[in-house]
């Protein structure tokens, strides 16, 4: 069986002005299924170009993507958005739910993308609610939570489109350390049940909580292999040439 | 996604800000019931005009002689001669002279309205007596000092006794001899009930002659051949068309609607102007509401909302504003018609009623929601086209 997502020497160039600035220089990866892993480096190694890739927000400029072997780097916007309704699940830093909308209108938003009935919908997202424990407060608006408490929703919208991957973006970055520990076994729940979920961030004290560590430096791979090795998180400088964009 | 799910949220956007609805629907609401009222007071006033003309008589024809520099004069038989000689159209005929100057009655001076008649002026307008006798040929024969009076000056100067009392006409004494049975629903000064007959005769000797005469068709249908037999004979008469106009009064009632069409759709187009500026406004807002929630469209699609849906969501949301607008521009609109039809008949002593037309309603709905689809769509493809990633870390 062919991997999740597959990178194959993926480039990604952006044009600032007369100068190319490269975010990805050929960067070469695979994730199975079921796995956990962590896309860790520090700001402009590229970390957020490959999650952008990834989640299916952007396609790369050379090379190529697959995700559950489709090839991502050919379709248009609106392929791109079906893909990312169907097979991803987005946990963002700042949560970005819907202020407008309770809890479960949040996250019924990807079913209704989907084209899910009414009626299984709501069933769907009181049920993803209920998984994260927020099954008492369907009708809130998410001011009406605490950061953590928002988070968990948007880690119930990611879970309701029961997405192939779940892209976390720096999940726990606006949350006191407790409340980001709780979000991280929440985490690691969802992956001991069977999830392919796919972290990223800066943190490598978080970026330990993975099975796996992908380090990025300067748009590069600089280190793939599991967490608990000694040179996981402590990895000799390479120098760079050119920049990278955050 | 249905359109009903993006009705909804639609809505519940609206809903949600609804002071600024308000304001963005305030130019498409003005201008739909500028619209309904200006084409309802043109209805309300061809309504008006067709009904006072059909009252005088859409079977009478108007003739004004103006022999002035002509080598003939028309005389009063002449002019008998001519109908008799078209009698296949023509029917009955009277001279009428209009007499200008006040009535005295007693003390009283009233601004009646006097007019020099024969005896078959009565039978051409259907009025029937309800006192006395009505201009006889023998008055005109004899230009007896006699006259008859509207139901207005035997109620208001007489106590309903007005036969057998004199008043002053240009200093003539005369004598009533009858009583008109009223006509219009109100006795009023100025009204169809405020007026004074007396023989053709009497009136062009002391007014100085008889210029115009009124005379009927046969049948309503026969009005354009009765009309052109009318001009044939006195062009014969005078050898040139210059001296003498013949008006019918279906073909004056024709012109007057025409014109108030005419003027009614202009004042309408200018009104409509403000449901254009109205649309800006819709589109305005809708920009401002665009960059406001740009983060929730990056969101949204990075949760696989297409570009159509998005495209679909503005749509509808501007659509939506917009026809609400019409529909409270439409019942602003009933409620200025009604209070327009009260001023206005109490500004001009007659019943005019301000009826907005179902067309009109219609189609000022059909245009307001046309407009928001039409101003909301660069707005819409706008927040369509953005960059999720660009949108997502929008503040």
């Amino acid at each position: 069986m062919s991997a999740l997502i597959e990178f194959q020497n993926v480039c990604k160039y952006y044009e600032m002005g007369d100068t190319t600035v490269v975010a990805a220089d050929h960067i070469s990866f695979q994730i199975q299924r079921g796995e956990f892993v962590a896309i860790v480096g520090s700001s402009g190694s590229g970390k957020s170009t490959c999650m952008n890739i990834i989640g299916c927000l952007d396609v790369p400029s050379e090379g190529t993507y697959l995700l559950d072997g489709r090839d991502v780097g050919g379709m248009n916007k609106n392929e791109l958005a079906e893909i990312r309704n169907e097979l991803l699940g987005f946990i963002f830093q700042q949560y970005n739910l819907l202020p407008k909308l309770n809890l479960l209108e949040n996250v019924e938003v990807p079913l209704m993308y989907a084209g899910i009935s009414r009626s299984e919908r709501r069933e769907r997202a009181e049920a993803a609610l209920g998984m994260v424990g927020l099954e008492e407060k369907l009708k809130h608006k998410p001011s009406q939570l605490s950061g953590g408490q928002q988070q968990r929703v948007s880690i119930a919208r990611a879970l309701a489109g029961e997405p192939a991957v779940i892209l976390a973006d720096e999940p726990t970055g606006a949350l006191d350390s407790r409340t980001g520990r709780e979000v991280l076994s929440l985490l690691q729940q969802l992956h001991a049940a069977g999830n392919t979920v796919v972290l990223i961030t800066h943190d490598n004290t978080i970026a330990v909580q993975a099975q796996r560590i992908i380090r990025l430096e300067d748009g590069r791979v600089v280190y793939d292999g599991p967490s608990d090795a000694p040179d996981a998180v402590v990895t000799p400088r390479v120098a760079g040439t050119g920049g990278g964009a955050a | 996604m249905s359109i009903f799910e993006s009705l909804t949220l639609a809505f519940k956007n609206i809903v949600s800000s609804k002071t600024r609805t308000l304001l963005t629907m305030l130019g498409i609401i003005i201008g739909v019931a500028a619209v309904i009222v200006i084409v309802g007071l043109g209805n309300g006033l061809e309504g008006y005009i067709t009904e006072s003309f059909s009252s005088m008589g859409t079977n009478t024809l108007t003739a004004s002689v103006s022999a002035r520099g002509s080598t003939r004069t028309l005389s009063v038989d002449d002019m008998y001669d001519i109908v008799e000689e078209n009698s296949g159209y023509l029917d009955l005929c009277s001279p009428t002279v209009n007499m200008m100057g006040s009535v005295k009655i007693g003390s009283e001076t009233s601004r009646t309205s006097v007019t020099g008649v024969s005896e078959d002026y009565f039978s051409i307008k259907n009025y029937t007596l309800s006192k006395g006798r009505g201009i006889q040929y023998s008055d005109i024969a004899l230009r007896a000092k006699t006259c008859v009076v509207g139901a207005y000056v035997d109620m208001a100067y007489y106590g309903g006794s007005a036969v057998g009392e004199t008043l002053r006409v240009g200093g003539q004494s005369l004598t009533i001899v009858g009583v008109i049975e009223q006509q219009s629903e109100e006795l009023e000064e100025g009204g169809s009930d405020d007026c004074l007959f007396l023989p053709y005769s009497t009136a062009a000797r002391l007014s100085g002659g008889v210029s115009s005469y009124t005379v009927t068709v046969r049948d309503e249908s026969l009005i354009a051949e009765g009309k052109a037999a009318l001009e044939n004979a006195l062009e014969d008469f005078f050898g040139s068309d210059s001296f003498y106009t013949v008006t019918s009064m279906s073909e004056m009632l024709e012109t007057m609607t025409g014109m108030i069409s005419i003027l009614v759709a202009v004042l309408a187009g200018i009104a409509a102007i403000s449901l254009v500026v109205g649309g800006i406004g819709i589109m305005n807002i809708m920009l401002v509401s665009v960059t406001e929630r740009t983060r929730e469209i990056g969101i949204r699609k990075s949760l696989g909302a297409k570009e159509r849906y998005i495209m679909e969501q503005f749509v509808i949301e501007a659509a939506a504003t917009s026809a609400l607008g019409g529909v409270i521009g439409i019942l602003l609109g009933y409620a200025l018609s009604a209070v327009a039809s009260k001023v206005v008949a109490g500004l001009m002593e007659t019943a005019l009623t301000v009826a907005p037309t179902v067309g009109a309603v219609g189609t000022a709905f059909g245009i307001s929601v046309g407009i928001g689809i039409l101003f909301g769509y660069l707005p819409a493809k706008k927040a369509a086209v953005l960059n999720p990633i660009d949108a997502l870390h929008y503040d």
